[in-house]
C-alpha cells in the first residue's frame, strides 16, 4: 500500500518531516496519509470488494415505491393534498391564467409595446428597440401563443421565487442562526441539475403547470435568497453604524439603509432567477409546462431540428433581453443620476403605461390582437436542410480526418471506456481518498468532509457503478471543455474582435434550451455516451470562455506593464503573468465547467448517455419514485461532491463574509 | 347631492374591494382544493370549449392527436390543447383532468388495475384500430446479405459485426426511450445472447441513429415496433424471438419469448367521457388503421409537414373515413 | 467671536453637572468578558497577559473623565489604544461592560431603548471616519436623515437640512449623490447630518483622518469655526497630535485602553506624565503649544516697567517674537499688574526643552494655576482660542488670542 510508505519514510528523518509540515498541501496529504493507512486495512479487510460494498447500501426500493403509492391514492382525498398542496395548486393556477389572461387581452401589439417601453424606462433606447425587435421575432416564427405561455409562467414563477427567495435571503440576511442553517442548503441548490427535482415535484402535483411553476420556483429562488442575504450582510459596517447612531429604529435600519444598500446584489439576484427560471421553465416541459418548451419538447420527439429551432429562438431572446435589461438597471444603480430624475421617471412610467394602454386598443379595435398568420416566416425546411446536409456530409468518411462518427467512436473507446473502466475497476475506499485528497488541498477539512460523504451517499444509496459511469463522462466532458475553453478564452482575452465576434455566439449557447441540440449531436455522434459529452461540451463552453476572458483581461495593469517593461514577449507575459495572477478566476471557471457539464450529462440520459441520467428519465417516464428518486439524490451528492473538489477556499471565504 | 355622490362611489369601491377579496377566497378557499379536479390555466382561454390532449413522444401517436385535433377545431369548434407526457404519467394526469384523453395506449395492466378498475377516474374509449407490436428488427438490406440472422438462434453469430464503440465487445442492441415497454435485458440475459443493450433515451436520439447506420448501409439490431412510420424510409426485418404464449411475460425477470401483438387502446378521463358531450363522443369514435396512421406519421416525421398541415391532406383525402367519427 | 466664548464660558459655569460624566468604565472584548473589570487580579494585568489568560481583549480599561459643557474634549492615542471604542460607548453604540456613564447627570447604561434612541436622536449626533453616507440618497435627504428618523415632515426636514448644508459650505450641491463628491465634501455632508438634529453634543470618531492634509487643515478649521459660532460641546477622537492640540481645550491621552494623562495641551507637552507621553509629544513644536504663564519667572524691579507686553495666554512663540523685536525680556501682563517676565534663556528652554515646561511647574510652581486642575479650569476658553490661533503662528493669531484672556481671567 503506497499509503503506509509514505507515512514510514519522512519519520526517519525528522528534518524532511518538518519541511513537509511547513508545505501545507503536503502536511494535510500526509495526514490524510496517516489516517488512510489506519482505516484503509480494517475496511478492506471487513468489506473487501472493488465496487461499494453491497453490505454497506441501503435498497430504497419498498419504502419509495410505497410512498408513491400512498401519495397516489391519497391525492384527492388526505387532508394534506386537500388544505395545503391542493390550495397551493390552486394558487398557482389562478395567478398563471390571470397572466395568461391579461398577456391575451393586451393582445401581441400590446405586450410588444409595453415590453419595448418597459426596457426603454429601465435600461434605455437601444435595449427598448432590441426588445421590441425580439417580441416580432416571436410572432414572425409563428410561436406568439406558446411564448405567451412561457411568460405567463415565467413571470408567476419568478416572482413567487423573488418573494420566496427574499424572504429568506432576508431571514439569513438578518439572522446569523437561520444564515448557518440555510447557507449549506442554498449552497448545494445552486449546484444541482434541474433534471433532479422534476420528479418529486410532479408526484405530488402531477403533470402540469403547478408542478412546473413549482419546479422552477425550487429552481429559481436559492439565488435569490443567496444574494439577498450576501447583499444584507455586507452592508457597509459604517454606514449601518452612523445610522444606529442617528437613533434609527430596527425597522428604520432596515428599509433606509440596509436594503437600499444591498439593491446591486438584489438586483443582481432578480437578474439570476429569471435566467434559472427560464432555463427551467424550458425543462419543465418534461413535466408538462406547456409554452415553448413543450414545443421544442415535440419537435424533438420528431426529430425535427428546425421545429425545435423555431422554438428555441423565442426562448434565446427572451433570455437575452431580460438579461440585458436587468444587468442595466443593475448598472444605472450605481451611475450619476440628474436631478430631479425620481419625478421625471415616474411620469416616465405614466407615458409607458398610456402608449401601451394606447397600442393595445388600437390593435383590438384594428382586429389585430392575435398575430396574423400570414406573418409567420417558417425556418423549419431550410434550417432542417442544413442539418440534414451537415450531417450527411460530416458523419462519416470524411478524407483523411474520418467522419464524426469515427470520432465519436474513438472518444468512447479511448477516452470514455478507460476512464469509466478504470473508475469502476479502483477500490470503492481508494475512490474516497482520491475525493478527500482533491478536496482537501483545494479546501478546508470540511469540504473534503462534505466531498467524501456525499461520495459515500451514493454508494449507500446502492448506485456507485453508474454514478461512476457519469462521473467518467463528466470528467471527460470537462477535459475537453477546459482545452478548448481556455484556448478560446486566451484568445479573446489577447484581441478584441475575436471577443466581439464570439458574444452573440456565446450568448445563444447559453440561453439556448440544451433539447434543441440534442438532435444535432445525435445526428453527428450517433447514440451515446460521445454525443451526451458533446452537448455538454456545447453547454458548458461559453461559461467557460467567458470566466477565462474576464480573468484574463481584469490582470493587474501594473504587473502586465512591469513585464512589457521588462522586454517580455506576449507569450511570456501570457504564461508568467497573466495566467499565474488569473488563477482564481481560472479555478472558479474549472467549477463552474464542472457544475454546467454535470447538468447536461443528465440531460444526456435522453440520447444514450446512460448511467444516472438515464435512471432520472426513466423514473419520470414510468412514474419510478424508487429509480428516479435514487437516481436523483445521487446526482444530488455528485453534484455536491464535483463542487467541493474544484470550489478554491478563497471564493468559500469570499462567500462567507 | 355631491356627499352623496362621493359617499356612492365610496360604497362601490369598497364593494368592489369585497368582491375582489370574496372572488379570491372562493378562488383559492378556505376549503378543500382537490388539485386532481384542476384544468390547465391554458385551457379555455378565449371562452371556448377545450378538449386536452395527451400527446406521447411518438410520432404515431402525434398523428392520432392532429387528426383528432384537426376535426375537434374544424367541424366541431373546439379549442385544443395538447400536452406532452410520457406514457405513465400520462395516465396519472387523465385520472386527475390534467388531459381529457390518451389517444393512444400499448398496455399498462398495473395502471388501468389502479385507475379503471380501483379509482374508477378513468374509462375505456375503446379500440384505435391499430395492432402494435413491438420486436427486434435488423435492416432488410442486412437480412438479405445474411437470412440467417432473422432468428435468434443464429444472433451470436453476428454480434461482432454489430459491435460498436458503446456495446464495448459485445453486439449492440439498440433501445428506445425509457417510457417504452421493454424486456430487453432480461430477454438478453435469458437467451444468452452476447449483446449490450444501449439505450438511446428518446425516441428521438434512436431514430437518428438507425437513419445515420442506414445512409452507411451499416448493419444493427434494434427495438422496434409497428406502426412506424420510419419502416417506409428504413426497410427492417423482424427478428423472430421464442413465441409469445399468454403469461411468458409474467415474470420480468424470467422473460424469455417474444412480445405479444397489442390493439392499441384509447382511454378518457370519467368526467369528461360523462360530460364531455359531442367532443368525448367524437373521440370515442375515433378509429383508423395502420396504414392511416402511418401516412399522416410520414408526412409529419419524414416530409417535415407541421402535424396540422398532414392532418389536413390525410383528412382532404379520406372523408369517409373520418365523417363517421362526427357525433351525430 | 469674544462674544461667543464668553457666552460659552458663562454657561459653562452656571450648569455643574458635566455633559458627559464616565467613571471607571470598561469595555472587555471576549469569551466571559464580564469577570474582568470585576477581577482585580485580572484586570490588572498587561494587554498581551489578559489575552493569553483568558481569550479576552480590553479595549478600555477603567476609564474616568468629565466632559464639560462647551469645551472640545479630546481623546487620543494610537490606533488600537481603544478610543474609538470609548466614544461608541458614549452612546452605547457598543456596550460597555463596567463603569458609569452619565450625561448631563442621567445615567446613560440605565436607559431602556427608547431613552436610548432619544439620547441618539437629539443629544449626541457622531460624525464617522468614513462618513458612513446613504450612498443612494441625496446630500440633501443624507443630511436630513436624522430628521427624517425622528418622524418630521419631509418639507419641515429638507428645509433645516437645506440651512445646515448651506452653514457647512455645500450650497448647490445638493442634488448630488455622495459618490460624485470629494472626500472632504462628503465629511461636510457627514458633519451637517449630525448639526441638523442639533444636538447638545457632537462626537467626533477620527473624522478627519481619511482625508488629504490640505484638506484635513480645512476641516479642522470648519470646526473651531462652528465651535466658535455656537460653543457646542464635542468629543473629538483622533490619532493625530497636531489635531488635538489644536483644537483640545482638554486632551485624554490614551494607551492601551487606559487615559495616561489628562489635561490641557499644554500641560501634556510641557509636563508630560510618563516616558510614553514624553516621547510622544518630543517633536512638537512646542513654543506654538506652551503659554508664557509656565515659562515666566518673577521679574526683577528694573524689568516690571520696561518691554514688550503679553498676555498669560499668549504663545511662548509670540513671546520669542515680542523678544527679538524689542531686545527686552517680556512682560506678562494680568489685568494691567506684572506677573512676571519671559527672557531669552526662558524662551529658549522652552523651545529646547530644558528649561521651562516641567523645571518651572516643578521648581517655582509659580501659582496655583499651574496645578492640572485649576488650569485648565481656568484656561479652558482661553486655550481653545489659543491653540486655535497659533496654528499659524501669523501675527494675526496674537491680535486675537491676547484680549480675551486678559479681559476674562
Amino acid at each position: 500500500m503506497a499509503a503506509a510508505s509514505t507515512v514510514t519514510a519522512p519519520a526517519a528523518d525528522t528534518s524532511r518531516l518538518g519541511a513537509l509540515v511547513r508545505n501545507r498541501a503536503l502536511g494535510k496529504l500526509l495526514l490524510l496519509a496517516v489516517v488512510a493507512a489506519v482505516l484503509i486495512p480494517i475496511v478492506n479487510a471487513k468489506w473487501a470488494s472493488g465496487s461499494w460494498p453491497h453490505a454497506l447500501t441501503v435498497d430504497l426500493t419498498g419504502p419509495l415505491g410505497k410512498t408513491s403509492d400512498w401519495i397516489i391514492d391519497n391525492r384527492d382525498s388526505h387532508p394534506l393534498f386537500l388544505y395545503f398542496f391542493g390550495h397551493i395548486s390552486n394558487a398557482v393556477v389562478i395567478c398563471v391564467r390571470g397572466v395568461y389572461l391579461v398577456l391575451l387581452a393586451a393582445g401581441w401589439a400590446g405586450v410588444t409595446a409595453a415590453a419595448g417601453l418597459i426596457a426603454w424606462r429601465v435600461a434605455g433606447l437601444k435595449l427598448a428597440a432590441a426588445a421590441t425587435a425580439a417580441f416580432l421575432a416571436c410572432g414572425l416564427l409563428g410561436m406568439w401563443v406558446p411564448t405567451m405561455q412561457t411568460l405567463a409562467l415565467m413571470i408567476v414563477a419568478v416572482l413567487a421565487s423573488v418573494v420566496l427567495g427574499a424572504v429568506l435571503g432576508l431571514a439569513a440576511g438578518l439572522s446569523d442562526r437561520t444564515n448557518r442553517a440555510l447557507r449549506p442548503v442554498l449552497d448545494t441548490m445552486q449546484v444541482l441539475p434541474a433534471f433532479a427535482y422534476l420528479l418529486p415535484v410532479v408526484l405530488v402535483f402531477g403533470i402540469g403547470v403547478p408542478a412546473a411553476v413549482l419546479a422552477t420556483v425550487v429552481y429559481a429562488a436559492p439565488p435569490m435568497a443567496r444574494l439577498t442575504a450576501l447583499g444584507l450582510r455586507e452592508a457597509d459596517g459604517g454606514v449601518m453604524e452612523a445610522v444606529a447612531s442617528l437613533g434609527a429604529t430596527a425597522r428604520q435600519r432596515l428599509l433606509t439603509a440596509r436594503l437600499p444598500l444591498a439593491r446591486k446584489q438584489l438586483l443582481l439576484g432578480l437578474n439570476q432567477t429569471i435566467m434559472m427560471a427560464l432555463s427551467m421553465a424550458v425543462i419543465a416541459s418534461v413535466i408538462g409546462a406547456g409554452g415553448l418548451g413543450d414545443r421544442v419538447y415535440q419537435a424533438l420527439a420528431s426529430v425535427d431540428v428546425g421545429a425545435a429551432l423555431a422554438a428555441g429562438i423565442p426562448i434565446v431572446l427572451l433570455a437575452v433581453i431580460l438579461d440585458r435589461t436587468t444587468a442595466a438597471a443593475g448598472e444605472r444603480l450605481g451611475a450619476a443620476e440628474p436631478d430631479g430624475r425620481r419625478l421625471h421617471g415616474l411620469s416616465g412610467w405614466g407615458v409607458a403605461a398610456l402608449v401601451t394602454i394606447a397600442v393595445a386598443l388600437a390593435a383590438r379595435f384594428a382586429g389585430r390582437i392575435d398575430w396574423p398568420d400570414t406573418w409567420i416566416v417558417n425556418i423549419a425546411d431550410p434550417v432542417n436542410n442544413a442539418v440534414d446536409w451537415m450531417t450527411s456530409h460530416l458523419y462519416s468518411g470524411v478524407p483523411y480526418i474520418g467522419g464524426t462518427a469515427d470520432w465519436a467512436g474513438h472518444f468512447t473507446t479511448w477516452v470514455l471506456d478507460p476512464v469509466r473502466d478504470g473508475l469502476q475497476g479502483m477500490p470503492w475506499w481508494a475512490v474516497l481518498l482520491v475525493v478527500a485528497a482533491l478536496a482537501w488541498l483545494i479546501g478546508t477539512w470540511r469540504t473534503a468532509l462534505t466531498a467524501v460523504l456525499a461520495m459515500a451517499a451514493i454508494g449507500v444509496l446502492g448506485v456507485w457503478k453508474p454514478s461512476l459511469d457519469t462521473l467518467s463522462q463528466v470528467l471527460a466532458a470537462v477535459a475537453v471543455t477546459l482545452v478548448i475553453g481556455f484556448a478560446v478564452g486566451i484568445a479573446a482575452a489577447r484581441s478584441e474582435r475575436v471577443e466581439l465576434l464570439l458574444r452573440p455566439v456565446l450568448d445563444v449557447f447559453q440561453t439556448m434550451p440544451q433539447f434543441v441540440y440534442l438532435i444535432p449531436v445525435v445526428a453527428l455522434f450517433g447514440v451515446g455516451r460521445a454525443p451526451a459529452v458533446a452537448a455538454a461540451v456545447v453547454y458548458a463552453l461559453p461559461a467557460v470562455i467567458r470566466i477565462t476572458t474576464q480573468g484574463l483581461r481584469q490582470v493587474n495593469g501594473a504587473a502586465m506593464e512591469s513585464a512589457r517593461s521588462m522586454g517580455a514577449t506576449s507569450g511570456q507575459q501570457l504564461r508568467q503573468v497573466q495566467l499565474p495572477l488569473a488563477r482564481p478566476a481560472l479555478l472558479l471557471a474549472v467549477n463552474q465547467g464542472v457544475v454546467l457539464v454535470l447538468a447536461v450529462v443528465i440531460i444526456g440520459g435522453l440520447v444514450g448517455g446512460g448511467a444516472l441520467g438515464y435512471d432520472v428519465v426513466f423514473g419520470l417516464a414510468q412514474g419510478d419514485l424508487a429509480t428516479g428518486l435514487v437516481a436523483g439524490a445521487a446526482i444530488v451528492c455528485l453534484g455536491l461532491m464535483l463542487d467541493r473538489v474544484t470550489q478554491p477556499t478563497e471564493r468559500r471565504a469570499k462567500k462567507g463574509a | 347631492m355631491r356627499i352623496s355622490m362621493r359617499m356612492s362611489i365610496r360604497v362601490r369601491r369598497t364593494t368592489i374591494g369585497l368582491a375582489a377579496a370574496g372572488t379570491l377566497l372562493v378562488a383559492t378557499g378556505c376549503g378543500a382544493a382537490d388539485m386532481t379536479k384542476q384544468s390547465s390555466p391554458y385551457a379555455n382561454a378565449k371562452g371556448a370549449k377545450t378538449v386536452t390532449l395527451s400527446v406521447q413522444s411518438w410520432v404515431g401517436a402525434q398523428s392520432n392527436i392532429a387528426v383528432a385535433e384537426y376535426l375537434l377545431k374544424h367541424e366541431l369548434g373546439y379549442r385544443v390543447d395538447t400536452v406532452q407526457v410520457d406514457e405513465v404519467p400520462a395516465w396519472d394526469a387523465l385520472s386527475q383532468g390534467r388531459v381529457d384523453a390518451i389517444m393512444e395506449d400499448w398496455g399498462h395492466p398495473d395502471q388501468e388495475q389502479r385507475y379503471v378498475k380501483d379509482k374508477k377516474t378513468i374509462v375505456n374509449g375503446g379500440g384505435l384500430g391499430v395492432t402494435g407490436h413491438i420486436g427486434w428488427f435488423v435492416p432488410t438490406y442486412f437480412a438479405e446479405q445474411h437470412p440467417d440472422v432473422t432468428n435468434w438462434k443464429n444472433l451470436n453469430k453476428y454480434a461482432s459485426q454489430l459491435r460498436t464503440a458503446e456495446s464495448g465487445g459485445k453486439g449492440q442492441l439498440l433501445d428506445g426511450s425509457p417510457s417504452y415497454v421493454t424486456n430487453d435485458k432480461a430477454l438478453v440475459d435469458n437467451l444468452k445472447l452476447k449483446y449490450q443493450v444501449v439505450f438511446s433515451g428518446s425516441e428521438a436520439a434512436q431514430i437518428t441513429q438507425i437513419k445515420q447506420f442506414a445512409k452507411a448501409r451499416k448493419p444493427f439490431l434494434t427495438y422496434w415496433y409497428q406502426p412506424q412510420w420510419l419502416f417506409k424510409k428504413v426497410p427492417m426485418t423482424e427478428v423472430k424471438l421464442p413465441a409469445y404464449k399468454d403469461g411468458c411475460d409474467a415474470d420480468p425477470k424470467k422473460v424469455a419469448c417474444a412480445y405479444p401483438k397489442t390493439p392499441l387502446q384509447k382511454y378518457l378521463n370519467a368526467d369528461f367521457s360523462k360530460s364531455g358531450g359531442k367532443a368525448a363522443q367524437f373521440l370515442k369514435n375515433f378509429k383508423w388503421t395502420t396504414e392511416d396512421q402511418n401516412e399522416v406519421s410520414l408526412l409529419i416525421a419524414d416530409k417535415k409537414m407541421s402535424p396540422d398541415e398532414a392532418a389536413k391532406k390525410w383528412i382532404d383525402e379520406h372523408e369517409s373515413t373520418w365523417r363517421a367519427w362526427l357525433p351525430k | 467671536m469674544s462674544t461667543t466664548v464668553e457666552k460659552a464660558r458663562e454657561e459653562g459655569a452656571h450648569t455643574d453637572a458635566p455633559v458627559f460624566s464616565v467613571r471607571n468604565l470598561w469595555k472587555v472584548f471576549g469569551p466571559k468578558a464580564d469577570r474582568v473589570p470585576g477581577d482585580a487580579e485580572l484586570a490588572g494585568l498587561s494587554a498581551a497577559e489578559l489575552r493569553t489568560r483568558t481569550g479576552c481583549t480590553a479595549a478600555v480599561r477603567d476609564v474616568s473623565f468629565d466632559v464639560r459643557k462647551g469645551e472640545v474634549f479630546v481623546v487620543m492615542g494610537l490606533s488600537g489604544s481603544g478610543k474609538s471604542t470609548l466614544v461608541r460607548c458614549l452612546t452605547r453604540l457598543i456596550e460597555p461592560t463596567s463603569g458609569g456613564i452619565s450625561i448631563e447627570g442621567e445615567d446613560v447604561l440605565g436607559m431602556d431603548k427608547g431613552r436610548l434612541r432619544a439620547l441618539r436622536r437629539h443629544r449626541a449626533a457622531m460624525v464617522f471616519q468614513h462618513f458612513g453616507l446613504l450612498p443612494h440618497r441625496t446630500v440633501l435627504d443624507n443630511v436630513a436623515y436624522g430628521l427624517e428618523i425622528q418622524g418630521m415632515g419631509r418639507a419641515e426636514r429638507r428645509a433645516k437640512a437645506a440651512a445646515v448644508v448651506e452653514k457647512v459650505g455645500l450650497e448647490g450641491l445638493e442634488q448630488r449623490r455622495p459618490g460624485q463628491l470629494s472626500g472632504g465634501q462628503q465629511q461636510r455632508v457627514g458633519l451637517a447630518r449630525a448639526l441638523a438634529v442639533d444636538p447638545e453634543v457632537l462626537l467626533f470618531d477620527e473624522p478627519f483622518s481619511a482625508l488629504d492634509p490640505l484638506i484635513r487643515r480645512d476641516m479642522q478649521e470648519e470646526v473651531i469655526r462652528l465651535h466658535r459660532e455656537e460653543g457646542r460641546t464635542m468629543v473629538f477622537i483622533t490619532h493625530d497630535l497636531t489635531e488635538a492640540l489644536r483644537l483640545g481645550d482638554r486632551i485624554a491621552l490614551m494607551r492601551d485602553g487606559k487615559i495616561v494623562q489628562l489635561g490641557t495641551p499644554e500641560e501634556i507637552v510641557g509636563s508630560p506624565a510618563d516616558d510614553y507621553v514624553r516621547e510622544f509629544v518630543r517633536d512638537v513644536p512646542r513654543e506654538q503649544v506652551m503659554t508664557v504663564r509656565r515659562a515666566m519667572r518673577p521679574a526683577d524691579a528694573d524689568e516690571v516697567g520696561r518691554g514688550p507686553a503679553v498676555a498669560p495666554g499668549a504663545t511662548v512663540s509670540e513671546a520669542i517674537e515680542a523678544v527679538a523685536r524689542t531686545g527686552f525680556a517680556v512682560r506678562v501682563m494680568d489685568d494691567g499688574r506684572c506677573l512676571g517676565v519671559v527672557d531669552h534663556a526662558r524662551l529658549l528652554g522652552v523651545v529646547a526643552g530644558t528649561g521651562a515646561g516641567s523645571g518651572v511647574e516643578a521648581g517655582s510652581g509659580t501659582d496655583s494655576e499651574s496645578g492640572a486642575g485649576a488650569a485648565s479650569e481656568a484656561g479652558a476658553g482661553a486655550s481653545a482660542s489659543a491653540s486655535a490661533g497659533s496654528g499659524d503662528a501669523g501675527s494675526d493669531a496674537v491680535a486675537d488670542v491676547t484680549p480675551p484672556g486678559e479681559e476674562v481671567a
